[in-house]
């Protein structure tokens, strides 16, 4: 009985219960900013957000707000910011850099005027699941909500943006107001996903279902409905995983993701043959 | 340089490599930031974002070499994003790549994706642009080819301007136009 036991046990309790619909709401909306982020190849913005979340925490404890949300709200603003300079993927790759520089050294000055220890503040952004609070599963739940939505909405603009960014231009996408709106979104889903499983383990929720979605789907919709699906099997996997056996639920998020990205990648590309075949009398012969 | 087009006219134009004609249609369509001078269709400039629109919805483009895409786009999704999918579906049958519309643009041959893109161009013109710029549209066609683009590009309702190294294409343009260096010599 002992492990079924435990973890339907376990699943009595408030905390757990929280973590368990904060893992269900992130897996429908994260995974798809993962295929953002993938899409419009920024990996590097997500560690800018992480500094510029950090920043905002310090501001929250100098002027006494919610430190989660000053994380937010900096976060969104970054994101909004940033967004003129995205012409190119490279060109936001120096203004990244930038801008984590100076979040994290905006930080650390704040923290010094506010006599907060910087380690108070750092803590934070060590979130933990078992450390959920309902604002955070308000995030979560306006994020699981909102993602999809835009990309049900929007998919014919976004599956040109994220193809071709002339292409878009040229068929009439509102490129400039599109990508703000996505670099915020962006912005503040990785501000609430480092609530949920600390910094350092954001890629578990958005990054690594979204990179192996990008393998099986062949479309901007397959591959953001594998993105999802895997997203939940994985964040399912992994909690209870975590709960049957004892361990720190982030780590082995991480490890489940990953393992299904590896094995994402190892399938081989068996979709090639489905495709030629009926492609053949396809050449035209104007006779 | 300077090049007037009446409204309804063919134009060919031809010119060594790395001459400038690619980019000259690029900058029509505002994909070139540093432009000096000034470049009217239908007599409007685009200084307002609302301007940048409206040319790009009254300019269709057929680029020389397509982007390869960070990411994937159906066949179909690009024909749909000409604005007036039932046409370009429909350019698409006629150029025989209706078949391949539910691939991605990826996984076509170079040809088969020029063809999708004159359908694209088809598709534009009929959701309203007067004009297409049609960037060596025959280059990777084989023979039949060249001749069926060449015969679906001057039947258009609109004002053509193609850049082309093809004789059966300059043949059917009212003018044929030279460029050098970043000049323009009239030829025909
Ligand atoms: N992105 C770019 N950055 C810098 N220079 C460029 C760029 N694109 C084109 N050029 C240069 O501008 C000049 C004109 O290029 P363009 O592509 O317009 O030539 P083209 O006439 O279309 O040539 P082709 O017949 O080979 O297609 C060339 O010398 C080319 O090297
Ligand atoms: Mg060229």
């Amino acid at each position: 009985m002992s492990t079924l036991g435990q973890v339907t046990g376990l699943l009595q309790l408030v905390p757990v219960q929280r973590a368990g619909i904060g893992l269900l709401l992130a897996a429908l909306g994260l995974p798809v900013v993962g295929v953002l982020i993938v899409g419009l190849d920024i990996m590097p913005v997500r560690f800018a957000m992480m500094h510029v979340a950090l920043l905002g925490i310090a501001i929250g404890q100098l002027v006494g707000l919610d430190p989660v949300l000053c994380a937010l709200v900096a976060c969104g603003l970054a994101g909004a910011g940033v967004a003129p300079l995205a012409r190119t993927a490279d060109s936001l790759s120096g203004a990244m850099g930038l801008l984590m520089s100076l979040a994290i050294a905006a930080a650390l000055l704040m923290l010094a005027l506010s006599g907060v220890n910087a380690n108070g503040a750092f803590a934070l952004l060590w979130g933990s699941i078992l450390a959920v609070r309902p604002v955070d599963l308000g995030v979560l739940g306006v994020l699981a909500v909102a993602v999809p939505a835009l990309f049900i909405w929007r998919r014919r603009d976004l599956a040109l943006l994220l193809h071709d960014r002339e292409l878009a231009l040229c068929s009439g996408v509102a490129v400039q107001r599109l990508m703000v709106l996505l670099l915020v979104l962006v912005a503040v889903a990785v501000a609430g996903a480092i609530r949920l499983t600390g910094a350092l383990l954001v890629d578990a929720l958005t990054l690594l279902p979204a990179l192996a979605a990008r393998r099986l789907g062949r479309s901007l919709g397959s591959i953001t409905v594998w993105a999802i699906g895997i997203g939940a099997v994985v964040n399912a996997a992994g909690f209870l995983i975590s709960l049957a056996w004892d361990l720190p639920p982030g780590p082995i998020l991480v490890l489940a993701a990953g393992a299904f990205a590896l094995a994402a990648h190892l399938i081989p590309e068996r979709r090639t043959t489905s495709w030629r075949v009926p492609a053949s009398p396809s050449a035209p012969s104007p006779h | 340089m300077d090049l007037d087009v009446v409204a309804g006219e063919r134009v060919a134009l031809t010119g060594t490599n790395g001459s400038g004609k690619t980019t000259l249609l690029r900058a029509v369509l505002g994909l070139h930031r540093q432009t000096s001078g000034e470049i009217l269709v239908g007599g409007r400039g685009c200084r307002t974002a609302a301007e940048w629109a409206w040319r790009r919805r009254a300019c269709a483009w057929i680029p020389q070499r397509p982007a390869a895409g960070r990411f994937p786009l159906l066949a179909r999704e690009l024909l749909a994003s000409s604005g007036a999918p039932a046409e370009a579906a429909r350019a698409a049958e006629q150029l025989g790549v209706d078949e391949l519309a539910d691939r991605p643009l990826s996984s076509l041959s170079g040809g088969q994706l020029q063809r999708m893109h004159l359908a694209r161009a088809v598709g534009c013109v009929a959701a309203g642009a007067g004009v297409v710029l049609a960037d060596e549209p025959t280059a990777a066609l084989d023979f039949a080819g060249q001749e069926e683009t060449a015969e679906v590009l001057s039947g258009l309702p609109v004002t053509l301007l193609v850049v082309t190294h093809d004789r059966a294409m300059a043949e059917r343009c009212d003018r044929v136009l030279e460029m050098a260096a970043g000049r323009l010599r009239e030829v025909r």
